[in-house]
């Protein structure tokens, strides 16, 4: 389809007219200075963040923290009933690496058969993408194949030209959204498309760092055994899964029972994280993962080799986020270049 | 939710097997369900129970004796624990059957040797089960360690195996007083024992047996692909996704828990320890 073209001072009166059909989440920056993804109730009070990276991404949207699967009843009886909630939502304002990370959740949560709670929600949403004329400090979506800007996999995609946006659709969700509020937008002309393939191209050389994650994705691929990196790395690790919360696609997840009275009770999924030492502890204490020094080589192996595999391209989407969570030093860009680093064992003679 | 909502179960009749194992006779509360269900050998349930949430156990039966299906649990901790205090009339929670079986087709024809520590018996219960009602295999050996005479479980199942050509060879760590049987860890049993191609050894119980079993298995001429075990590992889903019984670049609750040595070998396997 073409693109077409929202004037900034219509962003707002489009939000507004979105939020009153439905739910709608953007990024906002709150009193604190923190820009986090947040349903709008008010656009007059909440100040939507376009300038920084959101600290938080999608996931929790989809993929809540505590997500309540079932209740369970164990009075008389013992029966469980399930619990689905989803409303109409539209996220605007998340970046091609988010929006990457959905995409990315959105195969795992189909493995074995579609995950009901999670797909209830990605049902109802219409995904509504900035793309990145200025990456972030600790940005490398151009590493990972997942930004700055996408070719597809968006509802809608919008690339800031100065005085507006240049807005195209790749889904048909998109495409409804833009008929129903067309009175908005205005068809973009050469010159705009001229613009947009400019920010783009621009957006390419404005990275700040450069993450060789190709070179250690095939480094992994045939020597997956890296004791030093893993005993460093699992040294500094403090347990305290920082950066599997805050990463847009870890997904990994505990099923826990929460006992509300002697006779009722909610099943609950909650994140989880391969960093944390109970991860794979078995009955008895035993644990089949010698945490001190395997502690991050799941995590790190899942990313970049595992997921490779499996899926055909490594799951860190370079939203840089973990780099920013972690004190220890113990994020995706400080491993890469330590694989990159280390020195092959024929090059050690 | 729905792969996640448990079918509820009634507890039948409970079976205790030593002072720490309890099989459990089940049957499905929605009377078609129950009618339904079907699983092969070698696959395990989520199990819940009220408060508890959920843990992976095995069929201890074989679906070759449908109506109603075993789960034989060793009291290990908080949701087993509380397992073994309920009673017959009490409800569980089910969902399943999960995990890649033990090939059953491969194995028919074939002399099969099975080696179980403790609990490990449990899952290897179903499948001897299941060779006997079906027919076709060839000769059953059973080897079975336990810590002492008092701990071995299963006990009705080993003179019934016996009466029905099964070769059962029981070990005891430490023996007591009245036990003329073996005395040593399950692989002394090994010594002398001849098993006659095609042949087959399944292998289920504590990984530090499993360590010092496979080696032995291989010194004995079983091939790689002829020493099937299961592999252990916490589980949360059962199906793939939460991402906790992460063995290598597998997950064991749908790439497992039956592997093959010729699997393991392709895999890092910590607990294990260099299989050569
Ligand atoms: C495929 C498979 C088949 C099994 N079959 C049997 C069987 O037939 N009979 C039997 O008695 N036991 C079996 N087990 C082991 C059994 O699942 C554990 O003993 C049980 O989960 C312990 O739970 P608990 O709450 O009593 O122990 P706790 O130690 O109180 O458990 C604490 C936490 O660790 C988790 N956990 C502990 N050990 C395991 C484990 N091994 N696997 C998964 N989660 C664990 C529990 O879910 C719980 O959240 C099997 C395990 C697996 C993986
Ligand atoms: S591993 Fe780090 S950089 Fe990669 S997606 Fe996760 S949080 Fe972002
Ligand atoms: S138990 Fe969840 S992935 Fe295997």
């Amino acid at each position: 389809m073409k693109g077409l073209i929202l004037k900034k001072d219509n962003l707002v009166p489009l939000l507004r007219k979105i939020r009153k059909g439905g739910k709608l989440v953007a990024p906002v920056q709150n009193r604190h200075g923190d820009t986090l993804f947040e349903v709008i109730d008010d656009l007059d009070r909440q100040q939507l963040d376009l300038e920084h990276q959101a600290q938080s991404s999608l996931k929790p949207f989809f993929f809540p923290q505590n997500d309540p699967l079932a209740t369970y009843n164990c009075a008389e009886d013992y029966s469980f009933e399930p619990v689905v909630s989803a409303e109409p939502t539209v996220y605007f304002g998340l970046r091609s690496c988010d929006l990457t990370a959905v995409l990315y959740m959105d195969v795992i949560f189909s493995q074995n058969g579609a995950d009901t709670l999670y797909f209830a929600r990605r049902k109802e949403a219409i995904l509504i993408s900035l793309g990145c004329n200025q990456p972030f400090a600790h940005c490398f979506c151009n590493n990972t194949g997942s930004g700055p800007f996408l070719e597809y996999g968006f509802d809608l995609q919008f690339t800031d030209l100065g005085d507006s946006f240049y807005v195209e659709a790749d889904r048909a969700r998109g495409e409804e959204l833009l008929e129903r509020w067309s009175y908005f937008f205005t068809p973009a002309d050469e010159d705009d498309r001229k613009k947009q393939y400019q920010a783009v191209l621009e957006a390419r050389s404005n990275f700040r760092r450069t993450v060789h994650v190709d070179p250690a994705v095939k480094r992994l691929a045939a020597d997956p055994d890296l004791q030093p990196v893993w005993r460093e790395l699992s040294d500094r690790c403090q347990d305290c899964g920082g950066c599997a919360y805050i990463c847009p696609t870890c997904t990994c997840f505990t099923i826990v029972d929460q006992p509300l009275a002697e006779t009722h009770g909610i099943r609950l999924r909650q994140w989880d994280s391969c960093t944390f030492s109970g991860f794979t502890r078995m009955a008895g204490g035993h644990n089949p993962v010698n945490h001190a020094e395997q502690a991050i080589r799941r995590r790190f192996l899942h990313k970049l080799k595992i997921d490779v595999e499996k899926h055909g391209r490594p799951s860190c989407v370079g939203c840089g986020r973990c780099v920013d969570i972690c004190f220890g030093g113990v994020d995706m860009i400080r491993f890469i270049a330590m694989v990159n680093d280390l020195k092959l064992p024929a090059e050690e003679k | 939710m729905t792969m996640y909502l448990p079918q509820m179960a009634k507890i039948v009749k409970i079976i205790r097997e030593n002072p720490q194992i309890k099989t459990f006779v089940l049957e499905f509360r929605d009377k078609e369900y129950n009618k339904s269900f079907s699983y092969e050998p070698g696959q395990f349930m989520m199990v819940s129970v009220p408060h508890c949430g959920e843990a992976p156990i095995s069929f201890s039966s074989s679906s070759t004796r449908p109506g109603t299906i075993e789960l034989s649990v060793r009291l290990a901790g908080k949701l087993t624990g509380a397992m073994h205090r309920l009673q017959p009339g009490a409800m569980v929670g089910l969902r399943g059957p999960y995990g890649i079986p033990f090939n059953m087709k491969e194995l028919a024809d074939q002399n099969l040797l099975f080696v179980a520590g403790g609990i490990g018996l449990a899952p290897l219960r179903g499948v001897i089960n299941y060779c006997l009602d079906k027919g076709g295999y060839g000769r059953i050996t059973l080897l079975y360690g336990s810590r002492s005479p008092d701990d071995i479980a299963f006990k009705t199942d080993i003179d019934l195996w016996r009466k029905n050509g099964v070769d059962c060879r029981l070990s005891v760590d430490t023996a007591t007083e009245g036990w003329d049987g073996q005395v040593g860890v399950v692989t002394t049993l090994l010594s002398g024992l001849e098993i006659e191609r095609p042949r087959s050894s399944l292998v289920c119980g504590p990984p530090i047996m499993i360590r010092f079993l496979l080696p032995e298995l291989s010194r004995m001429g079983f091939r790689d692909r002829e020493i099937i075990t299961t592999m252990e590992r916490h589980m949360k889903c059962g199906i793939g996704v939460c991402g906790h019984c992460h063995l290598d670049n597998r997950l064991v609750c749908v790439d497992g828990p039956v592997f093959d040595l010729a699997q393991l070998k392709e895999l890092a396997v910590e607990e294990l320890g260099e299989l050569t």
